[in-house]
């Protein structure tokens, strides 16, 4: 069995992964006030750093489409709006389980859950939108002006929020501080998930642009409907 | 000690399978 | 082509339409009595407690009647067949969305003299100019939101569903400054004028964004 380039990067990227998981695992130290529980925010921050990136490549995929037509470009957004969308996920769901463990509920309205949240929301739109909209030159215009207007939205609302809890001052819980070996298994792991992410966006690129090659052959010619004309009231 | 473990399970369901789901999917677009 | 006049004018033949068939005023009127009773059977509100809830009340009615309102602006097929014979003219696009939202825009804030009334009188909260310029403000950016996702989601399949979920969460920078506004010009613990300042900037950031972009949702 012959293994294509794609799977040799993807085979490399897991190594990396695996790497990351086993300094997050063993070389990284308990922490003393969180215990255990705390090892799950190495994976969780980089995924959410990772899904960043991913909506980057979305939000410039969708502009260089609009300014010159570039299918490729709206290939790329494609690609990157759904790894975005499972690093998300991923996020959110690590997220609710340490937030169970250590606040003692699933959820919690701060800022940076629910701006992580409405990020989610609007990829998974932008996603659906794209699906129920006219696949070609309507889904790729429709795709960058909501992959546009959701890249502001999220640090609008992360602002929003922010500043309504400064409105209703509560109990204040982060501790940021990092000691150096949990520093560097951070810093390592944020490096090799986003290689990771990286991967899976040129797959998911490479995918878009065989289908987008079949779409061509599979229709030879595209009869042009004249529109019904409109009663006029 | 058990949200730890469910945490990077479902992580490493989530991405592993959607790794490996777009790899043959890949790999099926290709052979046609 | 004065842009500005432009504007009027589109928004003068969309009103003047409305006001013909008067569509809209059922679908708007029911929201507001769904929010009296709502507020009053739904809850256990009294004298205390209503400042605390009213706010609620209040946006959850004017995001619905919002969606209602701005999501009709470019749904209709009459609409998108005389919106193309408009854009055929030499008239800038960016005026032409203008004018429909402004129509738009009219058809809320006709809503929201009577459901702020309405709500002060049956729950007995404050009604005040600043409750009203904080409503006011804030349709602004939320029209312009919701007309520029109505026009992108015109030609696409189940549009009702996609509406609210593209356009709720770019309204909810406005729903927590003026959620907060609300209940502070009703006596709740916060402040009021960052919460106007907050809302003056999402309106501009907001309208420029829409203006700049409805060339590219208008032009197909």
């Amino acid at each position: 069995m012959k293994v294509n380039r794609y799977e040799k990067a993807a085979a490399g990227a897991v190594a990396l992964m695996l790497v990351a998981f086993a300094a997050i695992f063993f070389y990284a130290p308990t922490d003393w006030l969180q215990g255990a529980v705390q090892r799950i925010f190495y994976l969780h921050v980089s995924s959410a750093i990772a899904a960043y990136g991913c909506f980057t490549v979305v939000l410039l995929g969708g502009l260089v489409f609009l300014r010159n037509e570039s299918y490729a470009a709206d290939r790329w957004a494609r690609a990157g709006a759904l790894v975005g969308v499972i690093f998300t996920t991923v996020t959110l769901v690590m997220g609710s389980l340490w937030a169970k463990k250590v606040w003692g509920q699933f959820w919690v309205w701060d800022a940076r859950l629910t701006s992580t949240l409405v990020l989610w929301i609007i990829y998974a739109g932008y996603l659906l939108v794209r699906r129920l909209a006219e696949p070609g030159r309507q889904a790729a215009r429709i795709g960058a002006l909501v992959g546009i207007f959701g890249f502001v939205d999220v640090p609008v609302v992360h602002f929003s929020v922010t500043w309504w809890v400064t409105q209703h001052p509560g109990p204040v819980i982060v501790n940021d501080a990092l000691p150096p070996e949990m520093l560097a298994t951070f810093l390592f792991t944020m490096f090799c998930t986003i290689v990771f992410a990286a991967v899976l966006v040129v797959i998911r690129y490479r995918i878009e642009t065989l289908r987008d090659a079949k779409q061509v052959l599979v229709e030879p010619a595209k009869v042009v409907s004249a529109r019904q004309p409109e009663p006029v009231p | 000690m058990s949200y730890l473990v469910i945490a990077y399970a479902f992580a490493v369901a989530l991405l592993g399978g959607f790794l490996i789901w777009s790899l043959r999917t890949l790999r099926d677009l290709d052979r046609r | 082509m004065n842009p500005f006049l432009v504007a009027v004018a589109v928004a003068r033949k969309d009103l003047l339409s409305e006001w013909r068939t008067r569509e809209m005023v059922p679908a708007l009127a029911q929201f507001i009595v769904l929010a009296l009773l709502i507020g009053n059977f739904g809850f256990q509100i009294d004298s205390r407690n209503a400042p605390s809830i009213a706010p609620g009340i209040l946006w959850l009615t004017l995001v619905f009647a919002g969606l209602v309102a701005f999501g009709r602006t470019f749904g209709a097929e009459r609409e998108q067949a005389s919106l193309e014979a408009m854009l055929m003219t030499p008239a800038s696009p960016v005026a032409i969305f203008a004018g429909k939202a402004l129509a738009a825009s009219a058809l809320l804030v006709a809503c929201e003299a009577v459901l702020l009334p309405a709500l002060s009188l049956f729950f007995g909260t404050p009604f005040s100019g600043a409750i009203v310029f904080v409503v006011l403000l804030a349709t602004v950016g939320m029209a312009a939101l919701g007309c520029i996702f109505s026009a992108i989601v015109a030609r696409v399949r189940a549009r009702e569903l996609l509406l609210p979920l593209l356009t709720l969460p770019l309204w909810i920078p406005f729903i927590v400054a003026g959620g907060q506004a609300v209940q502070s010009a009703m006596g709740l613990p916060g402040s009021y004028d960052q919460a106007i300042g907050l809302l003056i900037d999402f309106d501009i950031l907001f309208v420029v964004l829409t203006s700049l972009a409805a060339r590219f949702v208008l032009d197909e």
